[in-house]
């Protein structure tokens, strides 16, 4: 066996095993707290990553300036969709069925705007420098040897990525709307009727998990390109980090999304790349069948 | 012509699918994200069956797949049909057996994404992103069905015709079988099926492989129509069109389905010969906008399950068959069971159940007469629910015995206990609110024909006839409890007192000797209480064991034979209401003196 070819596959799995924890860790703050399927988390996911781009490109921001633009448009939209979309259904009192199906309108019609608006094309987010000439980010490579190369993007998104699931996972566990949103997610009933403001949680929840979407946007996009169909795909695997690693436990979806991150890339030992979502899915089948409270989940269900 | 006949194909296409789906989320309210795939899979599947073979003078395409194994177009259609069946079955085994709802979506969104990826990578089975290309056309005598031709595409338009209208009268079958019947119940309340004792696991499977096995019909038919086919056709948006098809017509309608169908197909190339190629994003945006204005202005679709409904209804004025007395003499059961030389019919030995560090109840033996009525009283926390569910199956006791009879019942699972004979009723009442009362008992008569598929199909008439039966027995179980007059009308338009009733109504038509109540009275305001007080005498009168769990004294007092008293999951006291009533300590535990 090759080990530097297992090296890169560690080392790139690493990284897109942290992406799948924050993944986890957004959906699984919304999930738990509402029970809603979010699947259109992908669009504050691919909000982001389009309007960084738009701002380094079409405004000439530095990338810094650029991914702030990514992360506000990340969490307006994040927000607006509860706001517009969820608030007037939950005060209906509908089912979970037609929040779901909310979702999943705007999560075909969004992706479907951004080809109309931006056409089909992968879009690098690229700044320019003093010459005027665009280039990536965070591109160049810090350590390479042989097969091995580590960029300085890989750091900065598997740093970024577990600063902000330990931030999220310590604030829900230690403060006082940690606690809020726990005692929402048990008992909606006698949260409300102990003070607590289920719209107001709402609101917070949606804010950081949109805002955790959009980081995890904007690193994709930095390392391969934003195009329309960008946030389906990633968030789906968001989706399955929850199930696999316990819907009861974030802790558990931060942790079944590196899991998952690392088998599906190091499953490239014997496996092509190209089967790496087909990996991920078998993973989620066998998941459901042999153990459906997930991998870290408490109670059986 | 071609140009026409192909948007009716394409239309004709979504209906079917859409129909598909709605066997799914109509009847059974679970969505399936995977239906576009499951499309393809009928499609690839019929096309590599019926391409010709291998010729030495085929060299390594690169554009596609163009040889499989040669075998006529209907058996081609066939093993479609076979392989999406057993694909469907298998997808959704662990959705049905323990899990629901959410899971399936992910489950299902994740068979359609990780479907996709598939067949562009299994390049020899499908030719990977080219797809597979020159598959022959259905071949019936001389006639032209090729896709390339104007005739050809007219006759593949009537061919969809005929197979729309077949696929329509299949769904509409099973949706009105005793069938569809269970899968609406579960539907709406899915512990319900299996508290009357059918299995509940079944029927979802076999509509997952139903839907899957239409689709993938369609999608060979799609196949061997267009020649050749890439997996950019089965898409996940072709997957939520079809959801939008089915959401915008009304889930639960056939025929809305149908318009919902037309409305979003005929859509495409309006929006082409106005947008030309961005028609399909546009297209793409108008059905997801609709998708959630209809969820928001009109959740029940442009035509809602109970439109059909409200006409049946008018014209069927149908006066009640039977009356009260007449139904109490036809189910009246002493006598058979007098036979029976033990007089306790149930018996619990030291039940002991306790949840994580809580003994909710803690070695209660008590026994139940036979056909009397005997209450479990004690305050809130006594253990009483859990006891009715340990007895019933839904919850597994730590340790202890029950024992119907002389037989021990006690590990044998929800469906076995309530086809031995006991069958229990819920606090809320659990009826499913888009069903008439009707139909709501009919599905807990046992025995029903028509539950089984092959039935349906190969004894008709047997089915039909005991379905008369069926109902006829249901109007029985209504007339008992004096609620024959509300037999047609849908559950949410009756009143709590009457729903209590027809959940009684739904406990006796189970034909079994034990009947828990569990707070029978409760919620139903007091001018009803008497109605319901009535029913359950009216149980006895017909020789059942009824054994309930009430906190109302006056209805105790009135109305039990026998009680047991419960206190922190132990049994304080049994005997005569009067003597319990009369015991300081216990009125006093009771009422919280």
């Amino acid at each position: 066996m090759n080990f530097d070819l297992v090296a890169q596959l560690a080392i790139s799995g690493l990284v897109i095993g942290s992406l799948y924890a924050l993944l986890g860790v957004s959906f699984g703050l919304v999930y738990q707290t509402s029970k809603i399927f979010h699947l259109a988390g992908a669009i504050p996911f691919a909000a982001a990553g389009y309007a960084a781009v738009w701002a380094a490109k079409s405004l000439q921001l530095s990338i810094w300036l650029s991914i702030f633009i990514g992360l506000a448009a990340a969490v307006i939209i994040g927000v607006l969709i509860l706001v517009l979309g969820y608030f007037p259904l939950i005060k209906k009192k509908a089912t979970l069925l037609s929040l779901f199906l909310i979702s999943l309108g705007l999560s075909v019609a969004f992706p479907n705007l951004l080809q109309i608006v931006f056409g089909v094309d992968n879009l690098p987010l690229e700044v320019y420098d003093a010459e005027g000439n665009p280039a990536v980010p965070f591109a160049n490579p810090t350590y390479a040897s042989g097969f091995l190369t580590i960029t300085k993007l890989n750091i900065v998104q598997v740093v970024s990525s577990w600063l902000l699931v330990i931030a999220v996972l310590y604030t829900i566990k230690k403060t006082a709307l940690g606690r809020s949103i726990t005692a929402l997610r048990t008992n909606p009933a006698m949260a409300s009727a102990v003070g607590i403001n289920n719209k107001v949680v709402y609101l917070v929840v949606f804010s950081v998990s949109s805002f955790l979407m959009g980081v995890a946007g904007i690193l994709i996009t930095l390392q391969f390109v934003a195009n329309p169909t960008m946030g389906l795909q990633w968030t789906l695997i968001g989706f399955i980090a929850v199930f696999f690693g316990g819907i009861t436990s974030l802790g558990g979806s931060a942790l079944g999304g590196l899991i998952l991150g690392l088998l599906s890339s190091l499953s490239g030992i014997w496996l092509g790349s190209q089967y790496a979502p087909i990996v991920t899915f078998a993973i989620l089948f066998l998941t459901l069948l042999i153990r459906p409270q997930g991998l870290f989940g408490k109670e059986a269900i | 012509m071609a140009y026409y006949s192909q948007i009716a194909i394409n239309i004709m296409v979504l209906i079917t699918l859409g129909v598909s789906l709605n066997l799914l989320l109509g009847l059974i309210g679970r969505v399936s994200m995977a239906q576009s795939i499951l499309f393809g899979i009928g499609a690839f599947t019929a096309a590599r069956l019926a391409l010709p073979h291998r010729t030495p003078e085929m060299a390594d395409n690169v554009s596609g797949i163009g040889y499989g194994l040669n075998w006529p177009w209907y058996v081609a259609i066939a093993g479609a049909i076979v392989v999406t069946f057993i694909a469907a079955l298998i997808i959704s085994i662990p959705a049905v057996r323990i899990i629901r709802g959410e899971y399936l979506i992910l489950l299902t969104l994740a068979f359609q994404l990780g479907g996709q990826q598939t067949m562009v990578v299994a390049k020899t089975a499908t030719g990977g992103a080219y797809g597979v290309a020159g598959i022959p056309p259905i071949t019936i005598g001389e006639i032209d069905f090729s896709g390339y031709t104007d005739l050809g595409t007219f006759h593949i338009a009537i061919v969809m015709f005929i197979v729309t209208l077949l696929v329509i009268l299949i769904a509409f079958g099973i949706a009105n079988s005793p069938f569809g019947r269970i899968l609406k119940t579960l539907r709406e309340q899915d512990s319900v099926v299996s508290s009357v004792g059918k299995n509940p696991v079944t029927p979802e499977l076999l509509a997952f492989g139903i839907a899957a096995a239409i689709a993938g019909g369609i999608g060979a038919i799609f196949a061997l129509s267009q020649g050749a086919i890439i997996p950019g056709n089965f898409n996940l948006d072709l997957s939520i069109l079809i959801i939008s098809v089915v959401v915008l017509g009304g889930t639960g309608n056939l025929l809305g389905t149908v318009i919902g169908a037309i409305f979003l197909g005929a859509l495409e190339p309006i929006l082409r010969s106005a947008l030309g190629d961005s028609a399909i994003p546009w297209r793409a945006v108008i059905y997801g906008s609709a998708l959630i204005l209809m969820t928001y202005l009109r959740p029940q679709g442009i035509l809602p399950e109970g439109a059909k409904l409200k006409l049946r209804r008018k014209s069927r004025q149908e006066s009640i068959p039977v009356t009260q007395a007449e139904a109490i003499a036809r189910l009246c059961r002493t006598k058979e069971l007098a036979g029976f030389n033990s007089d306790e019919v149930l018996e619990l030995r030291d039940l002991k159940k306790s949840f994580g560090g809580l003994t909710a109840v803690n070695g209660a033996s008590f026994k139940i007469p036979r056909g009397k009525i005997t209450a479990l009283i004690g305050p809130n926390g006594a253990g009483k629910t859990t006891i009715f569910n340990m007895i019933t199956g839904t919850l597994k006791p730590d340790s202890g015995q029950v024992y119907l009879r002389d037989k021990e019942i006690t590990l044998l699972g929800a469906v076995k206990i309530a086809q031995s004979g006991i069958a229990r009723s819920f606090q809320d009442v659990r009826l499913c609110e888009r069903l008439t009362a009707l139909e709501n008992v009919m599905v807990a008569v046992p025995n029903q024909l028509g539950e089984n598929l092959l039935n349906l199909v190969f004894k008709p008439r047997a089915c039909r006839r005991r379905e008369k039966e069926v109902r006829a027995r249901a109007f029985e179980c209504l007339a008992v409890l004096g609620v024959a007059d509300k037999a047609f009308e849908l559950i949410s338009d009756l009143s709590y007192g009457d729903q209590k009733l027809v959940a009684i109504a739904r406990l006796l038509a189970t034909d079994c000797e034990v009947l828990l109540l569990d707070e029978p009275t409760s919620g139903v305001d007091p001018s009803n209480v008497e109605g319901v007080m009535q029913g359950v005498m009216k149980l006895r009168d017909i020789g059942c064991t009824v054994c309930l769990i009430e906190h109302s004294v006056y209805f105790v007092e009135k109305l039990a034979d026998r009680a047991v008293f419960l206190d922190q999951g132990v049994v304080l006291a049994e005997g005569s209401v009067e003597s319990l009533m009369n015991n300081k300590e216990l009125s006093e535990l009771y009422f919280g003196g």
